[in-house]
């Protein structure tokens, strides 16, 4: 096990398009947050400071660190593995007598690991924005609505998992890229849509997104923003599906990992049938 | 247990296409073996199975006299087909992921990059070497650790006559050393000179598989020019002389039994009143014997 995770630590540490995306993912994630502290509200009867004080700031932040998952976090796992096929260095360590199962362990670690830097930054973040923000800080207000450190980082790995199941199908980077996005953006919201309305909160891309979602504060203004504009206030939102169907917090984790689960059970299949 | 490998009825389709059909095959301990075949016979797919790249569609094999597993490729140093590792790696640290891989220890990498003359580009990344180099680093790899046996897919790909007889060199130096070497190839010539045993294929199938020195024999073919070449003919034949004969116009193509040479031809015919106008020997090169090897069990292959 030490082993497999040194081997994947040379090739993943000395990766640049890794580094380029990882020192990115850290800048900009920082930048957001920093933008946003600057973006002011003018919503009666409520405070956008209210937003990076504890324990909000947990939620408005880890909101902002899911938008990387997608383009970030999945992006790094698509590529250190679409390499392993064009480089057909995949082979070479199964030639050498690496086993199918032993290669999908050690980008398991490297999908820990980055989740893990994830909800690090989310820590960092969140942290030096409360206490900037917060005027009376108690242990009380910075632990709640601290697990949604944990929720994140399921969340993380989920998109993951997600990413080396499209891979391991594709084997191509570019395609792969192409139809992780498509499936997210594209896909699977426009195909929820033909769907009775009963079942459409449960495909993978809704409960992923929602596990971490739109922090009450902004979905309310924009949801009234919204009604005014179009003159209606009888406008069904969630029938179009544009507003997130409320699931409990707990029943999307655990369908999560039974997503996750999933992933990883057809990465496995694929990768041991395949011929490389 | 002397066994190596042994390969049992080992088919692969590609779609429709038979890349290798029922294939068996055994190798010994010590055995240098040349699987040799034209491009597209087979070699490859042969050699990507036992490395457990792909998958068998029908057969199997075994390595060391048991069901393989990863640990039992970690015995066996392979380059099949071109060597591959990660670009933008140095040679060292693409090393250092075998030597993980097989549990060894690194103080390894330095004497393989050593006996491939790489060892000044240790620290270079692995794409900035000529092709004569990665396959020398292919070498490399498979060298770490000093496996059992080796498996090697055209090892002398994309090198110079210089690195050509480096490669001949090191192989021979490791059979030498009591190593088993499977060594695909389409050239007769690296065969002949580095291998004991050759399994020739055409088409996925065995066509034939022994000893170089019983299977690449070289009868030498014998043109006469004579008088009377029907007498002649008749007479060599009836006197069991003849291994193959051809009338062309006045000219006799023939080729001896192993306990006649010329000389004793000459004198023959002298003997029995034949005038031998031309007597000449033409040395048959291996090739034109492999290719009537792979030509004999293909009766709708195109004459040339």
């Amino acid at each position: 096990m030490k082993k497999l995770l040194q081997i994947e630590l040379i090739k993943t540490l000395n990766n640049s398009t890794f580094r380029v995306i990882l020192i990115l993912h850290f800048f900009l994630f920082l930048l957001l947050i920093y933008v946003s502290t600057k973006i002011e509200f003018s919503v009666p009867g409520f405070s956008t400071q209210n937003m990076f004080m504890f324990p909000n700031v947990w939620t408005l932040i880890s909101w902002f660190a899911s938008w990387f998952n997608l383009l970030f976090l999945g992006i790094i796992i698509i590529v250190l593995t679409g390499n392993e096929f064009s480089y057909k260095t995949l082979r070479m360590q199964i030639m050498n007598g690496l086993s199918r199962e032993n290669f999908l362990f050690g980008k398991g670690f490297i999908i820990l690991l980055i989740a893990i830097w994830g909800m690090l930054l989310i820590l960092l973040a969140g942290s030096v924005t409360g206490i900037i923000f917060t005027s009376e800080i108690s242990f009380q207000k910075v632990l709640d609505k601290s697990y949604l450190l944990l929720v994140y980082f399921i969340q993380a790995i989920g998109y993951m998992c997600f990413a080396l199941m499209v891979v391991s199908i594709f084997r191509n980077n570019a395609l792969s890229i192409m139809m992780y996005l498509l499936y997210f953006i594209m896909i699977e919201p426009i195909f929820r849509l033909f769907l009775p309305k009963v079942i459409r909160p449960f495909f993978p891309v809704k409960i992923l997104s929602g596990l971490t979602p739109v922090p009450e504060f902004i979905s309310i203004t924009s949801n009234s923003t919204l009604i005014t504009s179009s003159g209606k206030s009888q406008l069904d939102f969630d029938s179009i599906g544009i507003l997130p169907e409320s699931i409990p917090l707990l029943t999307s984790l655990i369908l999560t990992i039974v997503y996750i689960s999933l992933f990883i059970l057809v990465v496995f299949t694929i990768i041991k049938r395949t011929d490389l | 247990m002397n066994e190596v490998l042994k390969i049992s009825g080992l088919t692969k389709y590609y779609g429709k296409i038979v890349a290798i059909d029922d294939l068996s095959l055994t190798i010994e301990k010590g055995n240098v073996y040349g699987i040799l075949g034209p491009n597209g016979s087979g070699k490859t797919t042969t050699l990507s199975i036992i490395t457990n790249i792909i998958h068998p569609t029908k057969g199997n094999y075994t390595w060391f006299g048991e069901k393989p597993t990863p640990a039992s490729l970690q015995r066996i140093g392979s380059l099949v087909e071109t060597p591959t590792f990660y670009p933008y790696l140095s040679l060292y640290q693409n090393l250092q992921i075998i030597t993980r891989i097989k549990s060894l220890p690194d103080a390894g990498i330095n004497r393989v990059l050593g006996e491939t003359n790489l060892l000044v580009r240790k620290h270079s990344r692995y794409n900035t070497l000529s092709l004569g180099m990665k396959q020398r680093m292919g070498l490399a790899a498979a060298l770490l650790g000093d496996p059992e046996a080796l498996v090697l897919d055209e090892p002398t790909n994309g090198l110079d006559p210089e690195g050509f007889a480096e490669v001949r060199e090191l192989i021979l130096r490791e059979a030498h050393n009591g190593k088993t070497i499977i060594l695909a190839s389409h050239i007769l010539d690296e065969v002949e000179k580095v291998c004991s045993h050759v399994a020739i294929l055409k088409t996925g199938k065995v066509v034939a598989a022994g000893r170089v020195s019983d299977l690449l024999t070289k009868d030498d073919v014998i043109r006469i020019t004579t008088d009377k070449p029907n007498e002649l003919y008749e007479a060599l034949v009836r006197g069991g002389w003849i291994k193959t004969i051809n009338r062309e116009g006045n000219e006799l193509v023939l080729t001896l039994v192993k306990e006649k040479s010329s000389g004793d031809l000459n004198e023959f015919a002298f003997k029995n009143g034949f005038v031998l106008e031309k007597i000449e020997i033409v040395k048959q090169s291996l090739e034109s014997q492999f290719l009537e090897l792979v030509k004999e069990t293909n009766p709708n292959s195109i004459k040339s």
